[in-house]
Parts: C-alpha cells; structure tokens; sequence
C-alpha cells in the first residue's frame, strides 16, 4: 500500500512540474501532456486484491485534485470514481501486460477528459468546443504512453523486489 | 429460507439511482459555481500541499528558467543594436512623460479628481501552478489574501492582461484566463485608431482559431487591422489602458449594423511565469 501511495504522490507531484515543462492552455495544447494520476491508477489496479482499498486511493486522488488544482468540489472526486470502475472493467476484459496496460490507461485518459467535457458544457456555464476534446485527447497520447511504460516496468520490478504480489 | 439473501425491488433500485443522480447534478452545479467561496479547511488543505509542491517544484522550475535564459541570450546581440537605436529617443520620451504627468496631475486638481480610472498599485506573483486538467483554464499564483489580493482583481504581465482572481486563500490565488469563452465574462475595451478611441464589448473567446472577439463598435467607425485593442476601465474591474492585443480581423454583423472585430491577444499564454496583480486605487485609498 505504502508503494502504492507514493508513486500517487510522484504523480500529483508530477502534475504540476511537467505542467512547468510542457504548459499548455486550450487553445495551445501540449503534445507531452497527460493526467499523470488517472495513469498511476490504470497501471497500479492489477496489483489490488482489494478493490476497497483501490478505490479509496481513486477517491483520495479525486478530493487531491479537487482540493489543490482545480478548486471544485467534489467533481473530480465523482469523475475519478467513474474512471476507477471504467479501468476494473477494462483490466476484466483483457490480460494484463504492457500494450494493454497503455491502452487502458490511454482509455482512461479519454474517458477522463470525455466526462469533462459533458460535464462542464452543461453545468458550467462554458461552452467548450468538440475539436478542443479531440486536440487535448490527441495530445495527451504520446506522454500517456511514454509515462505508462516506464510506470510499468518500475513498478513491476518494486513489487518484485519486496516480494509483493498484491496490496490485500 | 433463513439464509437467503432478501431481494431488493426493482422499483426501489430505480428510485435511488434516480436519487444519486440528483444529488450527483446538485453537487456539480455548486461545484462548478464561478463565485463559490472557499471554505477554511479546503483553503488551509490547498495553501499547505501547494506550499510542500512549490519547494519540491523549485529546482524543477530554475532549471527551465536558465534554460530559457540561454535561449534569450542567443538573441541577445540583435536585441542590443534594436534597444541602440531607440535608446536616443528615451531622453525625450522621459522629458514628455514628464511633461505630461504634470499637466495630468494639475488638471486632476484644478477639477478636483481624486483618482482617475488608470491610477493602480503593483503586486508581483509568481505562477506555481497551470492549467492542470486542462478544463478550468485557470493558474495558481503564489500571493493570496495574506498579501492583499481579492477576488476580482486584475492579473497582467509585461505584455498584456491575463485575467482575473476568481479565488484566493490565504497564501494562493485562482487567475481565470480571459481565453474563456465565458458569458458572464465580458469585458469593455477601447480601440485606439490614432486620433478616436471606440468603445466595445469582448464576447467571447474563439478556441480553435485562437482570438478574442468584440462586438458592439457601430459599423459607421473606422477601424483597422493592427490597431491596439486596451481595456476602458468602464465596467468597474478592469482598470483602464491595459494592452489586450491587436485586431487581426474585421466583419460586420448579420445586420449589417456593427462590426464584429477579432483580437489577437499580446500575451503568450503558454509562457507565463511571473504576474502582477492590480489594485485599483480608489478616492478613499488615497485619503
């Protein structure tokens, strides 16, 4: 668990450095962007037993981003939890290795930015545009594989180490 | 019979997703509200995490800015012959402002004005924080109420206006980028072409070819590609005389009654470090 916590933590963290980096606002989107933390989730379920425990992770991160980066409340707590079941879907239909790591990750990622988009249409008050969902999609597959593979693999190998099949 | 499990009724499952759904849609309205207050346990749970991510960040961020350093010093020798150039005009320029400055400041007591809509105070902040989940087009500057800030103050930086505070805690504060196609957000700007200043209205925001767009300058004016486009200071946020940026278009109305004006904005809105917050003076500040 405490492994778990902490690569969530490198990727909070990460959210606002890469943001330093690779900055990007709607209107000029970043080709190395992606939710880092909704990628810590999609790579970290496999190694739950406990879907209590993963999902109290997925809700923490969500009261996190709520909290610190995007002063709403509750949003990103209800669309995190959404994509939370969407991965424990996603890892029940197909095996888990590294290309169907990526893909559940980047479908999270889509999911993620989707749900934002209906959501914030109708509730905010703003009219945001289709082709500025497709841009930011678009631009968060690159970083979204790059950031997923190296996840995996140093993940796998922490686990590995400390003998660690599973978070029960 | 004793061990089986009671079966829930399908109507009593329909009314509590319908339930949950209303509670989901209420929640996300106040979540979303623009004007919603933060509370003191959210603004002290945000002003610490954001504290702890400042320090981790900062070797992160000097590293980017002395990579940009070195990327400006490239230019350096031909930005040197430019400023040599208009360097001789800087004591002249000095003498008029002068000049100028003094006959503003006799006129204000002949007609006993105790501040004018151009008179604010400077507040300098750093960006600790963009954009991050891309959707609420905001940054997080690192001044908040501790240092004076209020919500509806204006955030510019040397190039232009940015935006306005829409949320502070003690030690931070949200700055909503004027990129946002948002209603309730219009601002009154004036357009200088040479000898008039035409009054107008910013409406919305063009995502995808990435302009501002005024309307409500009648089709009767002259405006003209490249004149500058600054805030009027009527509307009573936006102090005036602040650079928005450039007229890049020009159509009329369907009517054919207004012009309807795109505007270039002269700040990059992707590299933003370092802000300031305005303040605007008010007669009773100066007493």
């Amino acid at each position: 668990m405490i492994i778990s916590i902490v690569y969530l933590v490198i990727s909070l963290v990460l959210e606002v450095i890469m943001s330093n980096y690779f900055s990007s606002t709607l209107t000029n989107v970043s080709l190395f962007s992606t939710i880092y933390t909704i990628v810590g989730l999609a790579i970290l379920y496999p190694y739950f037993n406990n879907d209590k425990k993963y999902y109290l992770l997925v809700v923490l991160c969500g009261i996190i981003f709520d909290m610190v980066y995007t002063s709403t409340f509750m949003f990103n707590l209800i669309v995190f939890f959404i994509v939370g079941i969407l991965i424990k879907i996603l890892y029940n239909v197909f095996p888990e290795n590294i290309f169907m790591s990526n893909l559940i990750s980047f479908i999270s990622i889509l999911i993620y930015h989707l749900i934002c988009f209906i959501l914030l249409n109708i509730f905010s008050g703003v009219s945001y545009d289709f082709m500025i969902l497709v841009n930011i999609i678009l631009g968060s597959i690159i970083m979204t594989i790059i950031y997923t593979t190296i996840s995996y693999f140093i993940i796998k190998f922490i686990f590995n180490k400390f003998g660690i099949k599973y978070v029960k | 019979m004793l061990g089986k499990k009671k079966k829930i009724p399908k109507k009593f499952i329909i009314v509590g997703i319908i339930i949950i759904i209303i509670i989901i849609i209420i929640i996300l309205s106040f979540s979303l509200k623009k004007d919603r207050k933060l509370n003191p346990v959210f603004s002290f749970v945000r002003d610490g995490v954001l504290s702890v991510e400042k320090v981790i960040t900062y070797p992160f961020v000097f590293v980017k800015n002395k990579i940009s350093d070195y990327n400006e010093l490239k230019d350096i020798q031909k930005d040197n012959d430019i400023l040599k150039t208009s360097i001789d005009r800087i004591d002249s320029v000095e003498a008029e402002n002068v000049e100028l400055r003094r006959q503003l400041e006799a006129l204000k007591s002949e007609l006993n004005i105790d501040y004018t809509l151009s008179d604010y105070d400077y507040l300098n902040a750093t960006v600790i924080s963009r954009n991050v989940g891309y959707w609420f087009n905001i940054i997080t500057i690192d001044k908040g109420s501790y240092s004076g800030v209020e919500k509806d103050m204006v955030v510019i930086n040397a190039k232009g206006l940015i935006g306005k505070v829409i949320r502070t805690t003690s030690f931070t504060s949200d700055v909503r980028l004027i990129t946002t196609s948002d209603t309730n957000n219009k601002i009154s700007v004036s357009i200088s072409n040479g000898s008039d200043n035409l009054y107008g209205l910013i409406n919305s925001f063009d995502y995808s070819d990435n302009y501002l767009e005024v309307e409500g300058i009648s089709n009767t004016k002259n405006v003209s590609i490249g004149d500058r486009v600054y805030t009027s200071g009527l509307g009573g946020i936006f102090p005036s005389g602040i650079l928005i940026g450039e007229v890049s278009d020009i159509t009329t109305d369907s009517y054919d009654l207004a012009k309807l004006i795109k505007v270039s904005p002269s700040v990059d809105f992707n590299d933003i470090n370092y802000v300031s917050v305005l303040k605007r003076k008010s007669a009773e500040d100066d007493n």
